[in-house]
């Protein structure tokens, strides 16, 4: 008897619905996989066997074959582990069967997901998110998954989930059994995603702090300068306690990404703050943009909507950081491999550090600098201008000295600064409302133009910037964002003669060119 | 009977050492030299200069030179050019011949002041020479080589002011070094003057720059040394300053840092110290330009304040921070509009001071 059974499967971040047909007929016995299946599929053979026997059921050798339609697309993943052994019980008569041995219809209303173990136990996959959207759009009512992923459920409304924890569980749901679908649940944002440091334990640079803030605050990409132990990597630790709370749409974007990653928290199951990635500078380039044959995401498109962190940038290849340059553009990355081309978001903040040179002390007042100017040149180098161009903060980090550590100065403390962020992050999301931009930093010419119209006095000081402090024209635009994100830090509706004033001076290394 | 330009072209072209040249100058006429050619030509030359005059003694090869020049768009002056410049063609400067050249020639009779330096200099070394030059440049052409570090900040700070400059090569023309100072190198031909005593095709040597340091100095009432290590080839220059009865003038530096070593050593050794460019004026008698006199600006509050506090001395961010009593958006944007004044700078990161 042949059964038929809905699953699901993803493409990126794209679910679209799969067919699992079981077909069990006489002949030698066999069990074979149709349909694209990758080697994790081929396994699920092996599982399903075992775990519709250790459930109760019978697993007679016959002849069964299972075909995943449709055909032509790659599928991965121990997904259909589920929908296969439902199949085959189905097919066997065994499940999905009323009083009278006629087949329920009911069955064809749900979708299946889920991966078993040999013992029967249905376990938690990757990608229930957007593959809950998905079925979702395309109007699906009712869907099957492991108990083990029902928080990430929670979230999505207009349609029922079901969280089963064994395969006898799913069974009974397609016998008939009333049962209650999960509950709903308000998205609840907030709260620091992991544990970082405080603003108010870092002594001194003031001015350093402040650039994280207006980073923080209009989303810009900000690279730090210092000679090591300046506290560039601490400074950004502080950062995901600074960062403005997620919005509910941001929060579903950057979730959806984690869920397919498989990197979402298991008790959340939602991405409540932030994200902040710091990848290590051996990361490859494919770990970085995503890739591998089954175009998986990367490390920028874990951080859409939060921080990629970057310490001592020029150490990573070039090759790696100039395929930064068109996702920091464009806000997507897309990925194409043989088999399919896939677009993730990537709409992260660049946050880097670096040293002024090879040796780490050039201009230091402590140490000496052991480098020639070549060196410090080819260091520099190394970060080509097309990348420096897309960063809008340039700072320089002051080494501590003593009496700066021993100092017992009250700082302002990260709850202080997030509060004046989220501010000033309200006012964009507001300005920007149905753009699809949600900060200064994403701007496009068009906003600019309206949004960061100087009055004489700013203009005059910009010119008087331009002319005595030998900034480049790259700088102009960067400028303007920079100065539209201190006046929303101030609650000005205008850019004012200040704001841009206080712009200027967070192109160090514009001054430094000349 | 051939001009006297061309014999020394001759003389340049055929690579005999310059040393050598003004040695056989001094014995032989340039009758001697060119028209008889004679076993007493033989007599006073060594055997390997005899050879190379004698392969290179026809009118021929010095017209091809003269050819290759003109069409590449390089001048020369010679020994014999009333335009030669008179503080060479002393005997201890060891005069070349021949000095190629891009620019303007003139600038050579204008008073000169050779800038010098190390090549590693430090942000210390920088801001001085910026800033003595700036003002220096106003009345002396700034002489250097060109080099990296000191050298090129000199230069590059006597063209932000308006001022001359003059680049002396330790290489031929077409074989300008470092390739990161081309771009100054194209500067100086348009708004001062590069020269060189080799031919356009040489290339730099170990033996070339030491030479080319005595160039430096010949052309200069005075040398003054930035920065430099205990050995270092700006030491060179003011050895040779000495030798030809220059003056040196040297930057004091912190005693136990290596760049400063060499400069601290000239002082010992009688060289003047100069902190700043009134120094040098005072030492010739002679007034500096006054910078046009700042347009009195309007400052506010916040300005002002901060002003106060950096004359009283140099602070960072953070000293400012504590010290003016401001926030750090308020300071910032004090800072950045006296930055832009020009009223103060940033000496080195996040350290500022009056300017």
């Amino acid at each position: 008897m042949l059964a038929k059974i809905n699953s699901y499967a993803l493409n990126g971040l794209e679910g679209y619905g799969v067919t699992v047909e079981v077909d069990i007929h006489a002949g030698i016995p066999n069990f074979d996989v149709v349909g694209l299946p990758d080697t994790a599929i081929k396994e699920s053979r092996e599982r399903v066997r075992s775990a519709v026997k250790n459930s109760g059921y019978d697993f007679s050798p016959r002849r069964i074959t299972v075909n995943l339609a449709p055909a032509y697309t790659k599928k991965e993943g121990p997904t259909f582990d589920l929908a296969i052994a439902l199949g085959i019980l189905v097919s066997t008569e065994q499940a999905g069967m009323d009083e009278n041995n006629k087949p329920l219809p009911s069955i064809r209303d749900y979708v299946f997901l889920g991966e078993l173990s040999l013992s029967g136990e249905v376990t938690r996959i990757n990608g229930v998110m957007p593959m809950l959207i998905a079925a979702r759009e395309h109007g699906v009512k009712k869907i099957v998954i492991p108990k083990a992923n029902s928080n990430e459920a929670k979230y999505i409304c207009g349609i029922d989930v079901y969280a089963v924890g064994t395969l006898r569980d799913a069974v009974s749901l397609i016998n008939g059994e009333t049962r209650e679908p999960i509950e709903k649940s308000d998205v609840v944002l907030g709260g620091i995603g992991r544990a970082c440091e405080d603003l108010k334990f870092v002594k001194g640079q003031f001015a350093a702090k402040r650039a994280l803030e207006i980073a923080a605050a209009g989303g810009h990409n900000i690279l730090m300068i210092g000679s090591p132990g300046g506290g560039k990597t601490m400074l950004a630790k502080c950062l995901p306690g600074i960062l403005p709370d997620l919005t509910e749409q941001e929060a579903l974007e950057t979730t959806k990404i984690h869920s397919v990653a498989g990197i979402l928290d298991a008790e959340r199951g939602i991405v409540t703050s932030r994200p902040f990635r710091s990848p290590h500078h051996t990361t490859s380039r494919v770990a970085l943009t995503g890739g591998g044959s089954s175009a998986k995401p990367g490390e920028i498109s874990f951080s859409h909507n939060g921080v990629l962190f970057l310490d001592e940038l020029p150490e990573y290849p070039r090759s790696v950081l100039e395929i930064l340059r068109q996702p920091l553009e464009d806000g997507v990355v897309t990925v194409s491999r043989a088999a399919r081309s896939v677009e993730y978001p990537a709409n992260f903040m660049l946050v880097a550090s670096m040293n002024p040179c090879p040796c780490g002390y050039y201009g230091s007042t402590t140490h000496t600098c052991s480098c020639s100017p070549s060196q410090i040149q080819k260091y520099m180098s190394r970060i080509s201008g097309p990348l420096l161009d897309r960063i809008d903060l340039h700072i320089e980090v002051d080494e501590v000295n003593y009496d700066d550590l021993t100092k017992d100065v009250q700082t302002e403390s990260s709850a202080q600064v997030k509060a004046r962020v989220n501010a000033a992050r309200a006012i964009q999301t507001t300005r920007y409302a149905g753009t699809g931009v949600y900060s200064n930093a994403k701007m496009t010419s068009e906003m600019i133009k309206k949004y960061c119209a100087l009055d004489a006095a700013g203009e005059k000081i910009l010119q008087a910037a331009f002319d005595r402090l030998g900034m480049s024209a790259r700088a102009y635009t960067r400028i303007l964002k920079v100065a539209r994100t201190i006046a929303d830090l101030d609650g000005q509706e205008r850019i004012l003669s200040r704001h841009v004033a206080e712009a200027v001076m967070y192109r160090s290394l514009d001054k430094a060119v000349k | 009977m051939m001009l006297l330009s061309d014999l020394y072209l001759w003389l340049s072209y055929s690579h005999v050492s310059t040393p050598k040249i003004n040695k056989i100058t001094e014995k032989l006429s340039p009758s001697q030299l060119w028209d008889t050619f004679d076993d007493e030509t033989r007599y006073a030359l060594d055997e390997k200069t005899y050879n190379m005059l004698k392969r290179t003694r026809n009118v021929e090869f010095i017209e091809r030179a003269k050819f290759y020049l003109e069409t590449n768009n390089i001048k020369y002056i010679t020994r014999a050019d009333p335009l030669f410049p008179e503080s060479l063609a002393q005997k201890e400067v060891n005069p070349p011949s021949v000095l190629y050249y891009k620019g303007d020639i003139t600038l050579l009779r204008e008073p000169c002041i050779a800038v010098v330096g190390t090549r590693r200099a430090s942000q210390y070394g920088k801001y001085v020479t910026q800033k003595i030059v700036s003002e220096l440049a106003g009345t002396f052409t700034i002489v250097s080589g060109m080099a990296t570090g000191i050298d090129g900040f000199a230069h590059r700070a006597a063209l932000e002011v308006g001022g001359k400059t003059v680049a002396v090569l330790g290489s031929g023309l077409f074989n300008a070094s470092p390739s990161s100072n081309l771009r100054l190198f194209d500067e100086i031909c348009q708004k001062g003057l590069v020269l060189s005593e080799y031919t356009p095709d040489t290339h730099a040597s170990e033996y070339t720059f030491p030479q080319r340091n005595r160039l430096i100095s010949g052309l200069s009432k005075g040398v003054l040394v930035v920065e430099a290590a205990a050995k270092s080839g700006s030491l060179i220059t003011a050895d040779c300053a000495l030798e030809q009865g220059r003056d040196v003038f040297a930057v004091p530096g912190d005693i136990d840092k290596p760049r400063s070593q060499g400069t601290n050593q000239l002082i010992k050794n009688g060289g003047v110290p100069v902190t700043c460019a009134e120094d040098i004026f005072d030492y010739y008698n002679v007034s500096g330009k006054k910078k046009s006199e700042q347009k009195t600006i309007a400052l506010d509050f916040a300005e002002q304040r901060v002003m106060d506090v950096l004359e009283q001395g140099e602070k960072s961010f953070d000293g400012l921070v504590e010290c003016c009593g401001m926030t750090v958006p308020e300071l910032n944007t004090a800072l950045s509009a006296l930055l832009i004044y020009g009223l103060i700078h940033e000496k080195s990161k996040n350290l500022y001071c009056v300017s």
